[in-house]
């Protein structure tokens, strides 16, 4: 009998609660769910620990203001931004026609900002000769097509079909690299091998025989122990390891020019394994919500330097960070 | 007619069996016995094998933060992580389901076994719901992304309910996940409705009972335990469901909100919820989200469950306790 009046007590205590509740929550609609402070970010899953960073941040600056972050992919993210049920979009590519025109048709005004840059540093152990690999060259050695391959030379039927120079050396090859749960191995597919898995009709992926790990600091180790391996890693982390390994220079075009992964080369676009990730901020919102704009200036002084780093990704450089603050300012 | 005790003559008769094909009885009789013994050992095998698993792995930190894992958010940090907010939004997915799905399933599993009559349409509806009970539950999270999140267009129409649950809410959840295990609980409750002996029915009857007083005061007491087991199971299931809530649109980077256990407003707002949590943190590149926290989860998810299927024990219990005494 105790048990069923306690039943009833709780039961009667929700149903009043709910009852109260329902009158102050109907400010919010269904498809403006979020109300006038709250905050709602979604989109690439690769920009999110940026994001993350920034709200958890801003939370303990501004206690009380509800913010939402989730990264369910850069397309997904676009169609919450058009529709108005999101404030700012992360994005790791710059919007496409068709979202911009679904924008466009639900009178969605927003500003792009670049907020950092994704870059991926190719490596092997210290005493490797190699000082130069194409993207031709990556394909050979890494594509699903090159499953079994354990010696470069493997490689070389291989590379000089998808345009290399087939001059790979007789020497052991192993790789690890980050698994497919990573941002940073969707990065490096989208970017190395996409555009010659679709024209040679392979399954967009990578080998899978190769070790994968989660941990960067597992794949720096197993790569500067063997002088032939093969790795990648987002650029901080090869940045830090300094001469434990070597870091290949990249030439997208085969006999093209070589560029070394430094911040700058990345900052400025010549490293050819890099992309910029951006935000995409509703301008209408910002204008009617004042907890965005501070969301915003923390996201312009905190997030561009501090999370973007945390987060392991290449901060701009000084003019694409005044280019980014000004884009903002002048909203 | 089963014989239950064997007799003298059983036992001469048995004796005149040749000893060989006894033996070879006997032997197929112990095979059974093993296989279906081993049966218990594999199922049993493999529940411990996971939770050692994850028990050893989430041990670092139920062992040295379990207060703050407990009471803390979401956080880009894994050592500050927590799960609180998974474990409102999984409690209020539950309370939705016990307050729609049960009524509801119940009140069906009635009419169709009390009221129906047994014609073309009624079987094609038991077929249904029987077909319904087996659609992954992905589908449903699409429904209810249709109808419970969004609204759709059709026929110059708007259809959903989406005004109401304030989109990707605990509401809308609890919602989805109500549809999902209704086919279930009506398909138990049936049972257990039909387990009842007509002997009951008739007696109430008998005694110039209408229909609604027997079925109030005979069929339902008597069914309670079997209709009460069946829903507490699918509670237990929806608690554990996360596909159709990555649908639904669960928030698993960072969330501020962290009202009180019993602020019921949290219903109509952003959430998270347990099995999608999990199911984010395991795919993390860092190790401390991906093994300790994740495994952590997964325990605190599987106490969670443990403790709805032993509420449904005690109560069946008390329920089968209180008719006998």
């Amino acid at each position: 009998m105790n048990l069923r009046k306690l039943f009833s007590m709780v039961f009667a205590l929700a149903l009043v609660a709910a009852a109260c509740g329902g009158g102050d929550s109907d400010s919010g609609g269904a498809a403006e769910s979020s109300g006038s402070g709250d905050i709602f970010v979604s989109g690439s899953s690769t920009v999110e620990p940026i994001s993350v960073r920034v709200a958890n941040e801003f939370e303990k600056q501004n206690p009380g203001v509800s913010i939402a972050v989730e990264g369910p992919g850069t397309g997904d993210g676009f169609k919450k931004f058009c529709s108005g049920e999101t404030d700012i979009s992360d994005a790791s590519r710059t919007i496409k026609e068709a979202e911009a025109e679904d924008c466009a048709a639900n009178g969605i005004e927003y500003l792009e900002l670049k907020v950092g840059i994704d870059g991926i540093a190719v490596m092997s152990g210290p005493g490797n000769p190699i000082d130069c690999l194409s993207f031709a060259d990556l394909y050979s050695i890494t594509s699903p097509e090159a499953e079994g391959f354990d010696n470069w030379s493997d490689a070389n039927e291989l590379n000089t079909a998808v345009g290399g120079a087939g001059d790979l050396p007789d020497a052991s090859l192993t790789i690890t690299a980050p698994g497919e749960e990573s941002g940073t191995y969707a990065s490096f597919i989208e970017i190395v091998l996409e555009d010659r898995l679709e024209e040679r009709e392979q399954e967009i992926a990578a080998r899978f025989d190769y070790q994968s790990s989660a941990s960067d600091n597992v794949i720096i180790n197993n790569v500067s122990s063997d002088d032939t391996s093969l790795g990648w890693v987002g650029f901080a982390f090869a940045d830090e390891a300094g001469d434990d390994v070597k870091v290949f220079s990249i030439s997208e075009e085969e006999g093209g020019e070589c560029i070394e992964p430094t911040p700058e080369t990345i900052a400025d676009n010549s490293y050819p394994i890099s992309r910029d990730l951006f935000i995409y901020v509703n301008t209408q919102k910002a204008a009617e919500k004042p907890n965005l704009v501070k969301f915003m200036d923390l996201y312009m002084d905190y997030g561009l330097t501090t999370a973007v780093v945390d987060a392991k990704y290449v901060p701009l450089d000084d003019s694409a960070l005044a280019e980014t603050a000004d884009a903002w300012a002048n909203r | 007619m089963a014989v239950a005790h064997p007799t003298d003559v059983d036992t001469a008769r048995v004796a005149g069996i040749s000893d060989s094909l006894r033996r070879r009885r006997d032997v197929r009789g112990s095979l059974f016995k093993a296989a279906m013994a081993l049966s218990l050992v594999i199922s049993l095998g493999i529940l411990a094998v996971l939770l050692f698993i994850v028990i050893t792995d989430g041990w670092t930190v139920l062992s040295t933060r379990l207060g703050s894992f407990l009471t803390g958010t979401l956080r880009p940090d894994a050592m500050d992580a927590g799960i609180s907010q998974g474990l409102k939004g999984t409690f209020y997915l539950c309370l939705i389901v016990a307050f729609v799905a049960f009524p509801l399933g119940i009140a069906a599993a009635i009419y169709l076994e009390e009221y129906a009559p047994s014609n073309r349409l009624t079987s094609f509806i038991q077929l249904n719901i029987r077909n319904l009970a087996g659609v992954p539950s992905v589908v449903y999270g699409i429904l209810g992304l249709a109808i419970f999140v969004n609204e759709f267009d059709l026929l110059d129409g708007k259809f959903g309910i989406g005004a109401i649950t304030g989109g990707r809410t605990p509401l809308a959840g609890g919602l989805t996940l109500s549809a999902l295990v209704l086919p279930v609980v009506i398909i138990t409750s049936q049972e257990a409705i039909r387990a009842v002996p007509s002997a009951l029915r008739e007696a109430g009857f008998g005694v110039g009972a209408t229909k609604w007083e027997v079925i109030k005061d005979h069929i339902l007491p008597y069914a309670s335990p079997g209709i009460l087991t069946g829903t507490l199971l699918s509670l237990a299931r929806a608690a554990g469901e996360a596909a159709p809530l990555l649908l639904v649109g669960t928030i698993t980077g960072f969330l501020s909100n962290s009202p009180g256990w019993f602020d019921v407003t949290q219903v109509q707002d952003k959430f998270t919820a347990m099995p999608t949590l999990i199911a984010t943190w395991v795919t993390q590149p860092e190790e401390e989200f991906k093994i300790d926290n994740a495994s952590a989860a997964i325990v605190i998810l599987i106490l969670f469950v443990i403790l709805l299927n032993s509420a449904a024990i005690i109560l069946r219990n008390r329920f089968e306790a209180k008719r006998s005494g």
